[in-house]
């Protein structure tokens, strides 16, 4: 009785322990491979968060990877519970009201999945009927279908899930028509399920961004911006026109950023596990200087993931 | 299920049960908080003077009212918007945690009840004070009685603890969903695995209180379902 009180104070003290400065928490939605997901052994990877590791390593300081519900992250980011939001956001008018985003990192479109054996040849056979679409509550994919679809009146019927897989299980299942969601994502699907195709893209022309609390009031934005410069991103800008960003993504040759892309857009997941774990070393080998760490990890990523 | 379904299943088992492990840390913080809160509303029910009684007959009624989920998220979202440094898992703990203190006061209260005045009384006459009386005599017995109730609340909490994955906590369901949301086709396999743990668990966790129960019988007040014949 004693000893198990003294178990729970404990845990309470060690619970409440405040971090130390420097460490700055990461809220993502895992599983969304490959942007992020965990590993069967538990490791949270990806190409989001990989993308924060180095450049957590190339600016010194340290992240906390947390998993945070999709439609949480943003609430959480506001309430300052965790200081970045890293979970393939794309940067929107009515998102940046309410919290601040990095430069644009990735250009996504939304795919409009089916299974093969389902009889729509094209989008407007789907767009009918009352039929049901499924995408992840608070994408964009949502929004897409809500915005363009139900509140235009035509006769669909918009299902939410919390998370993306749980809607491909549905449509796997039969229980809905499509599911809208990014490209990337929908690559996954059909790799692990054969009995789904892409119908058509919609080409809404996303940019992804990391977000963080209205006004950066840690510093963050400036950091991030420079560390994914370093890692080999660069922009072709023009200015936006009618609200549309005009933003060209060019990636250095022979750059982390190259290999991260390489690495995680491609291989399939378990080859992309077993390169991370064997390279994931190389990020955190304090004798080299931070930019040759994370050279050598994502080349190392991207060599083992292709092997 | 296909081999690499079955690989998938077997490499994500470590990772559950380290996430079974928080759960089961959740589940030792959450019976010892409600357990040590329980007594003393049962006691204050039973023997408080009538103002703190009724505060105590208020507070079962609001933990026994609200909704788990809605507790759960009451106190991580609410202490959070007052800029309380809690954790998820300390408020998994403390919510869960206060909701089974309710129920639990109520099976001490009943086995307090069950001892009966008289024996109280009686200890008073023989000079012992009322915290004596309660100490040496009301709640030796009452325990012992409550064991059989209480292995009902004991399976009702160790599953309740997977709640603790919507305010943030990676314990065994919410890893079960990792795998799911990695290698789709485990949807079936790794909820199965989920629930023959808490099977187990159920099973091995009753089975302690039934030797607890058979152990420390009162000669003569035995429940039924001990093995005992009449």
């Amino acid at each position: 009785m004693r000893l198990t009180f003294a178990l729970a104070l404990s845990l309470l003290v060690t619970g409440l322990a405040t971090v130390g400065a420097e460490r700055y928490i990461v809220a993502s939605d895992i599983p969304w491979a490959p942007f992020e997901w965990a590993s069967p052994e538990g490791d949270y990877l990806g190409f989001d968060l990989d993308v924060m590791r180095c450049i957590a390593v190339l600016m010194g300081y340290e992240i906390e990877i947390r998993p945070v519900a999709f439609d949480s992250i943003i609430p959480a980011v506001r309430l300052g519970e965790v200081d970045i939001g890293a979970s393939g956001f794309t940067i929107t008018a009515e998102r940046e009201e309410v919290v601040d985003f990095s430069n644009p990192y990735w250009l996504s479109n939304q795919a409009v999945l089916i299974r093969k054996d389902s009889k729509f040849k094209s989008l407007d056979d789907l767009f009918c009927c009352g039929n049901k679409i499924g995408a992840q509550r608070g994408t964009t994919g949502a929004d897409w279908v809500q915005s363009n679809l139900v509140d235009k009146g035509v006769d669909v019927k918009l299902v939410l899930y919390e998370t993306y897989p749980e809607a491909v299980l549905d449509l796997v299942n039969g229980r809905l028509a499509a599911v809208v969601q990014d490209e990337p994502a929908s690559q996954q699907s059909l790799a692990a399920y054969p009995v789904l195709k892409v119908l058509d893209t919609i080409e809404t022309n996303e940019y992804f961004g990391f977000l963080v609390a209205s006004g950066d009031p840690k510093g963050l934005l400036p950091k991030i911006n420079e560390g994914m410069l370093e890692l080999g991103l660069r922009y072709d800008l023009s200015l936006p026109a009618e609200g549309q960003w005009k933003v060209k993504f060019r990636i250095l040759p022979d750059s982390p950023w190259f290999y991260l892309v390489q690495a995680y857009f491609g291989p399939p997941l378990e080859k992309v596990e077993a390169a991370w774990k064997s390279c994931i070393g190389t990020l955190y080998d304090e004798t080299l200087a931070p930019e040759e760490r994370v050279y050598n990890f994502a080349k190392c990523l991207a060599e083992k993931a292709s092997e | 299920m296909t081999a690499s379904d079955w690989q998938g299943l077997l490499k994500g088992v470590p990772s559950l049960l380290g996430g079974l492990g928080i759960n089961l840390q959740i589940l030792l913080g959450l019976v010892t908080l409600g357990f040590l809160v329980g007594i003393v509303i049962a006691l204050i029910q039973v023997y408080g003077p009538r103002p703190l009684a009724t505060l105590a007959v208020g507070y079962e009624w609001f933990f026994r009212g609200v909704p788990e989920m809605v507790l759960l998220l009451l106190i991580y979202y609410g202490l959070r918007q007052f800029h309380v440094p809690i954790t998820p898992f300390i408020a998994a703990v403390v919510a869960l945690g206060l909701r089974s203190s309710a129920y639990q006061s109520q099976i001490f209260r009943g086995a307090i009840q069950a001892v009966g005045s008289r024996q109280m009384m009686a200890a008073l006459s023989v000079g012992m004070t009322r915290l004596q009386a309660i100490r040496h005599v009301i709640l030796p017995q009452a325990l012992r009685l409550s064991i059989p109730p209480w292995s009902n609340e004991f399976s009702s909490v160790l599953k309740d603890t997977t709640l603790a994955s919507a305010i943030g906590v990676i314990e065994v369901f919410k890893r079960a969903r990792f795998i799911i949301g990695r290698q789709y086709g485990l949807a079936l396999p790794a909820f199965m695995l989920v629930a023959l743990f808490f099977l187990v668990l159920t099973y091995m966790g009753n089975w302690i209180l039934g030797a607890l129960e058979r152990r420390y019988r009162i000669p003569g007040f035995e429940a039924k379902g001990t093995g005992e014949r009449f």
